[in-house]
């Protein structure tokens, strides 16, 4: 593949081939988009700080298995998201147990606020359920990023995997 | 986060990373392990063969794990080194017998199948236009799996094993290094 090795996907490419020394690039490429996908999913700079983390641990646990064919943005964002669903989880969980007034980043209509994180972890938790290809075409799409196939294909990738996405949301959740 | 607990983040993702090689570098090597069990059980020297053994799945592993051109020698050196494996695990079931008394045909079967590891060796290492380091792990490990069946009279087995291989390779070798310095 003619990739530009100095892009994230070449430099990718390279840590998964031991190149060690792209290896603070390729972290300083990941963490600021990560960390704001992170935000913006979990709402709360404190949990979209730990999400980010083990998000990062467990992309460059994986660096060594990137596929070099596919863009690498795409794929570290699946996992994130993936990350932050799990950490959404959790603490919804904790809450519903303890039942503690949350403390997280107050808006002016906390309700709306509440409701709008749930249905981002609702919408987390339905990407989940999709297969990787599908993850990795919404994500790139939610982020405007380069997927490895463009064009009609991408176009028609995305319809199936939204049509997909409709479906799983309705079958977890029964409603669009 | 401020600039301390990112480069403190930086250090435990890159021990994860180091984690994650090692881990796949571990799966990597699984097979030689079955290899290894099964020569063990077939060779007149299981001690010998374990031990080369042990040899072949920590240098495989080292090198699966570091990356780069030795860990795309792994294969080539691995598959170069059945055919002297091979070749003297069914030489230990055969004897030649003369007028003198037998003989075992295990360093000719060992000396043999050197020679074709080292072509093979030389021709993967030609192909890809391989650096010196890809020729010197692909060669450690053909030594190490060859070595396995070739302990099987001691250690002339491994000797003839080394002298074929050196014969085979040494030609590919030389062409690579001056095909460099001519272009």
């Amino acid at each position: 593949m003619g990739t530009d090795p100095n892009t994230l996907d070449g430099l990718m490419a390279r840590l998964a081939d031991g190149d060690r020394t792209v290896f603070a690039r390729v972290f300083e490429l990941l963490w600021g988009p990560i960390h704001r996908l992170c935000v913006s999913l979990l709402k709360n700079d404190a949990d979209a700080s730990d999400a980010a983390q083990e998000a990062m641990h467990k992309i460059l646990e994986r660096a060594s298995d990137y596929d070099k064919t596919r863009p690498a943005m795409p794929w570290a964002m699946a996992l994130a998201a993936w990350e932050c669903r799990t950490l959404a989880r959790k603490r919804n969980r904790r809450r519903e147990e303890t039942d503690e007034p949350s403390n997280e980043r107050g808006g002016e209509h906390p309700e709306e606020e509440f409701e709008q994180r749930d249905l981002t972890a609702a919408a987390v938790s339905a990407l989940g359920e999709l297969s990787d290809t599908d993850r990795e075409t919404l994500v790139a799409t939610f982020w405007d990023e380069a997927a490895s196939v463009s064009g009609a294909t991408l176009r028609k990738r995305r319809e199936r995997a939204l049509d997909r996405f409709r479906k799983t949301f309705r079958r977890l959740y029964g409603l669009d | 986060m401020d600039s301390t607990d990112l480069a403190r983040l930086e250090r435990r993702v890159r021990w994860a990373y180091e984690r994650g090689r090692l881990r796949r570098a571990l799966l990597g090597v699984a097979p030689v392990f079955v290899i290894v069990a099964v020569t063990a059980c077939v060779a007149h020297q299981p001690m010998s063969t374990l031990w080369f053994g042990l040899a072949t799945v920590s240098v495989g592993a080292a090198m699966l794990w570091y990356g780069r051109d030795p860990q795309k020698a792994v294969l080539p050196g691995i598959a170069a080194g059945l055919v002297p494996l091979v070749l003297a695990l069914c030489a230990n079931s055969m004897h030649s017998c003369g007028a003198d008394g037998c003989s075992s045909l295990c360093v000719h079967a060992c000396a043999v199948g050197g020679v074709v590891a080292g072509l093979a060796v030389a021709s993967v290492g030609n192909q890809r236009r391989a650096g010196i380091w890809f020729w010197l792990s692909a060669s450690s490990l053909t030594l190490l799996t060859g070595a396995m069946g070739c302990s099987c009279i001691g250690y002339s087995g491994v000797a003839g094993l080394g002298i074929g291989f050196a014969a085979g390779v040494v030609p590919g070798l030389l062409r690579t290094v001056f095909a460099k310095k001519t272009s």
